[in-house]
């Protein structure tokens, strides 16, 4: 038993060594070069070998036939990681359970949506794709960089990266499955009631797999193993530290709520997703360690969210916080320069703790800032090219680099970048704003139940 | 079983003939002989063994179901019916990889609400993997006469459902009862990545999840099982549970997989379940497969390419005497005319798929699943047109598919010793002109009549009026009205239907000498059905099909309502 037990862990992981990686060379000469970590450098080259960046300095020769971009006069900086975003799947929300731990958005990936182009033309290079907030513990999520033109799910996933899962508090579980369905959560204390009994089940299945096991190496052992259940196998691995988790929430009493739960269990791996409220809760997730994952100023879509202020990102850096900006939105994933250039209005931060909204602290969210998120020599080569300070109102984003792999050159912009046609569908000229998708936390619930309002 | 069932044969065949089939050889035409018997003999004819094998004025013979003789110079048994094959072409049976031909979908009862949506009974959720085909299948129904009529002999079936919908099983397309059809049983473990509506699992993300759990569950359960087999003493009761034995045979790699993955993220979707659970994988009706190759190979997956195709741009007709605003008319638009064209591209690189498949070293069957089957026969040449050899359309059709279903030992070429499965035709099947003339299946024989070439006789059949119609559906007849109407050459009309609360509008009507064709929409709870209608005319009557989506094609019948 305990051979298959564990054979299924190892299996789980053999998926990842079907993708075969296009990492690229590449010699961008001449910008100013924004790190994020270690400081802006005017003039400068950053040379890009199989896909790592290599070398920063001045005046690097380009090895031979390596391709060399041009930046003169334009802004060299790490590609925008966004922490919470739904493009790039085909289902959002398993929107019939309270609990879907057992669900993995890594499953329902599609490499096709055009999303995901349009997100590497607003210089984004690796995002969140994450499981909706229908549920009080919704699905396991995926990190996916953007390497538009590849055909396989696979081919997006950012081999290495730490697991991730959805939680989500207030209105979404509570309207969802209290409303929709009469059952528990109804009320903010019934998500918590879900939660930790899902927790307190886990930490049962867990001891009741490791008795067995144990019992299982003394000699002429029999007995019966637990009942295989995936839901408490994925919610065991939260408990143990292997997932960390990105929890919707917006309102204080709520975030602090699950702080406690989190304490009780020992969870320490947690980033809140929206966190409207997050400002007056800022010393407490700072003390916790707890991350936060924030729009610039958009709240009053209902009514746990008419709290809010732009300058939430601002008090949360200010207080310690590992803050990030997301987009939750397949439009807004697309400028999110701009919203991190918010909060030098709003909250006065300074260049690079702005673009750390949208770089280096959102990798952190996801455990991936050693590898990506600044400009540092022996990370991946994941890069944005802007014509101008990315933070201007100005700025237009030229090139954007994934894995050393150009994936979005404005220069080169085609009309039509579908990577496959539907065959049977009638060939229709798109008027304004005509069905364009809409990638929101509550797809899947939305149908599924019929609700019209709040989408966040 | 056998021997009886074939003493039997003339009675059934007479009794058949009596009750109207159309199908049944007059051998008596043919040569007078004594009493009929199980023994046939294709004599004169073309005789396509197998891809690459061929055979010019051969004779074909076969007994009891069985091919006994192939070759030339080979001498006619007396008690032989004979078929003189002068210019006929004879090939082995069709096999279609994936169907529901001569299966019954199940009444749709109204269920109740289920109370918990995440935690659904397994069959509202679509699991019913121990549901055996056998249980639902029925030799009379239309579809297994349709697909016959191309020259299918064998098809692999499955039963209706969601997710797991059941065992599939190989079958004859012929035979009297269910029992009678079936070649092998059990053939493997049947899987799409359809949803449960409402209930867990509502999205492809919960079919993944449910489907990974079910399975290391069974693995779990069968091997607790085998431990406790060894010694019971003192070990707790393994309680059973058809669901999950329903993978034993999978996981001991007795029974493959066979997945339904239409599109290309099906493909990689089943192909990541495989590698995490390590069963043999079948992927089926597959029609956008040529850019997962590379893993379909690595993965030793086996496929059935769809013989469904996108509809290819139809010409247009230039009509220059009525378009007055013909320069209007005429201005492209450059957009609209790239993105045409890049929809032909596609459309194209469908019909290429078994070239690709061709090229890549995979070998492959076919499956007609959603296909319509009318269309089959052209969607051959349409494949053959982007490259696929005759041959390669064939092996297709015949060795390969055997091979995949692992029955090489008794289907796939006319062979001594294999199943007298097979298809006569007049010109070669591949041919835009070709007619099925005969097709056996299991040594019996369905007769065709000579289509003749259609002339335009000046008196055009007029069907404008009322017709009243009467669909044959597993939820019992469907009746209803159908109103045409005639301005100038063409047609309109509306139709009723129990399953409409309002008259419909047909989308289109066409008449083609006495061939009436329709189609329309219905909204049934909330999903659009696509209905398609196929009939022929004969005065004040009318009889054909009806294809409703995924619903199945189903016997249709009509009169003209006398007008006042």
């Amino acid at each position: 038993m305990k051979k298959i037990f564990y054979s299924f862990a190892l299996l789980a992981f053999a998926t990842f060594a079907h993708a075969q990686v296009e990492r690229g060379n590449l010699l961008i000469k001449n910008g100013t070069v924004l790190t994020v970590t270690k400081g802006t450098f005017e003039n400068t080259d950053v040379l890009v070998k199989d896909g790592k960046i290599s070398q920063i300095g001045k005046n690097i020769a380009a090895p031979a036939g390596v391709k060399v971009i041009d930046a003169t006069g334009q802004f060299v900086m790490p590609g925008i990681i966004d922490a919470h975003s739904h493009a790039g799947l085909d289902a959002i929300n398993e929107a019939t359970s309270p609990v879907t731990a057992e669900v993995f958005t890594g499953d329902v990936l599609n490499p096709f949506q055009v999303a995901l182009y349009r997100a590497l033309g607003g210089g984004v290079t690796t995002i969140h794709a994450m499981h909706g907030s229908a549920n009080a513990i919704g699905g396991q999520c995926e990190t996916i960089k953007l390497r538009y033109g590849v055909k396989d799910g696979d081919g997006l996933r950012m081999e290495g990266a730490p697991r991730t899962i959805k939680f989500a508090l207030g209105e979404n579980p509570t309207r969802v499955h209290g409303g929709g369905s009469s059952i528990v959560p109804r009320t903010r204390m019934g998500v918590e009631f879900v939660i930790r009994e899902s927790f307190s089940k886990a930490k049962e299945y867990m001891e009741a797999w490791d008795k067995y096991n144990k019992a299982k190496t003394q000699k002429g052992f029999r007995g019966t193993p637990p009942a295989y259940n995936l839901r408490l196998e994925t919610l065991a691995e939260i408990l143990k530290g292997n997932i960390i988790i990105h929890c919707h929430s917006y309102r204080a009493d709520e975030i602090n709520m699950l702080l406690n739960v989190c304490k009780d269990y020992g969870v320490k791996r947690l980033v809140f997703q929206h966190v409207n409220e997050g400002f007056k809760v800022a010393p407490e997730l700072a003390k916790y360690g707890a991350m936060a994952s924030v729009f610039a100023d958009w709240w009053a879509y209902k009514f746990e969210v008419y709290y809010s202020t732009a300058y939430n990102a601002a008090i949360l850096t200010r207080n310690g916080v590992v803050t990030s900006i997301n987009s939750d939105d397949a439009e807004l994933m697309r400028h999110l320069y701009h919203e991190a250039a918010k909060t030098q209005k709003y909250g006065n931060l300074s260049d690079d703790e702005a673009l750390a909204l949208i770089t280096l602290n959102p990798a952190k969210q996801l455990g991936i800032d050693a590898r990506v998120g600044s400009l540092e020599v022996g990370k991946e080569a994941d890069i944005a090219i802007f014509n101008a300070h990315p933070l201007s109102s100005y700025t237009i984003p030229m090139i954007t680099v994934v894995d050393g792999m150009v994936r979005f050159d404005r220069e080169k912009d085609a009309d039509d970048v579908r990577l496959y046609v539907d065959p049977t569908q009638a060939v229709d000229i798109a008027t304004i704003q005509g069905g364009e998708q809409e990638d929101h936390c509550m797809e899947g619930a939305e149908d599924a139940f019929g609700k019209l309002f709040g989408l966040n | 079983m056998k021997s009886i069932y074939l003493k039997h044969l003339f009675t059934a065949m007479v009794l058949v003939l009596g009750l109207g089939m159309p199908t049944l050889l007059r051998a008596q035409e043919e040569r007078t002989l004594g009493p009929v018997s199980g023994t046939y003999a294709i004599t004169n004819v073309t005789v396509i063994q197998a891809p690459g094998r061929k055979l010019d004025m051969g004779t074909v013979v076969i007994k009891n179901g069985i091919i006994t003789a192939v070759g030339k110079g080979i001498a006619v048994p007396p008690e032989a019916i004979v078929i003189k094959g002068d210019s006929l072409f004879v090939y082995a049976g069709f096999i279609d990889g994936l169907s529901r031909t001569g299966v019954i979908k199940p009444k749709e009862e109204t269920k109740e609400k289920v109370k918990d949506p995440g935690n659904p009974p397994p069959d509202r959720a679509g699991i019913t993997p121990q549901n055996d085909v056998r249980n639902f299948l029925s030799p009379t129904d239309k579809t297994v006469e349709d697909l016959r009529a191309l020259g299918f002999t064998t098809a692999q079936v499955v039963p209706y459902g969601g997710m797991l919908p059941g065992n599939a099983a190989v079958v004859s397309l012929g035979g009297k009862s269910a029992d009678e059809m079936v070649l092998a049983s059990k053939t493997a473990l049947y899987s799409e990545f359809t949803t449960a509506e409402r209930i867990y699992p509502a999205t492809v993300l919960g079919v993944m999840a449910k489907y990974r759990e079910l399975y290391r569950q069974a693995a779990q359960a069968k091997s607790y099982e085998s431990l406790y087999a060894s010694n019971r003493t003192g070990l707790e009761r393994p309680s059973p549970d058809r669901i999950l034995e329903a993978f034993y045979p999978v996981i001991d790699k007795r029974e493959p997989v066979l997945f339904k993955t239409e599109k290309i993220l099906d493909v990689q979707r089943a192909i990541t379940l495989q590698t995490d659970l390590g069963f043999s994988l079948i992927a089926a009706n597959v029609k956008e497969g040529w850019d997962v190759l590379p893993k379909i190979k690595s993965g030793n997956v086996k496929v059935f390419l769809s013989l469904d195709l996108p509809e290819e741009k139809k010409e247009e007709k230039k009509d220059d005497k009525k378009d007055v605003k013909k320069e209007e008319k005429a201005k492209p638009d450059p957009e609209k005319e790239k993105l045409e064209k890049r929809k032909a591209e596609f459309v194209t690189l469908y019909a290429a798929q078994p070239t690709a498949f061709q090229k890549a070293g995979v070998p492959f069957g076919f499956s007609t699943l959603t296909a319509k089957t009318k269309d089959i026969p052209a969607n051959l040449r349409r494949m053959i047109k982007e490259g696929l050899t005759e041959d390669q359309a064939l092996a297709a059709l015949t060795t390969n598919a055997a091979q995949i279903l692992g029955m090489s030992d008794r289907l796939g070429s006319i062979d001594n010793g294999k199943i007298a499965n097979l298809v006569i035709t007049r010109k070669s099947y591949f041919n835009e002109k070709a007619q099925v003339r005969y097709v056996f299946v299991d040594g019996v024989v369905y007769k065709y009549d000579a289509k003749e070439e259609k002339k335009a006789d000046g008196k055009k059949v007029d069907v404008s009026g009322t017709w009243s119609y009467s669909t044959e559906t597993p939820q019992g007849a469907n009746t209803g009205k159908l109103k045409l109407k005639k301005q100038g050459d063409t047609y309109s009309g509306t139709i009723t239907s129990q399953y409409a609360e309002k008259e419909v509008d047909l989308k289109t009507v066409s008449l083609d000498n006495n061939q009436l064709t329709f189609s329309y929409s219905l909204q049934v709870e909330g999903n659009t059905i696509n209905v398609d209608a196929a009939v022929t005319v004969d005065a004040d009557t009318f009889e054909g099909s009806v294809t409703a989506g995924q619903y199945g094609s189903f016997p249709t019948k009509g009169t003209k309502d006398p007008n006042r």
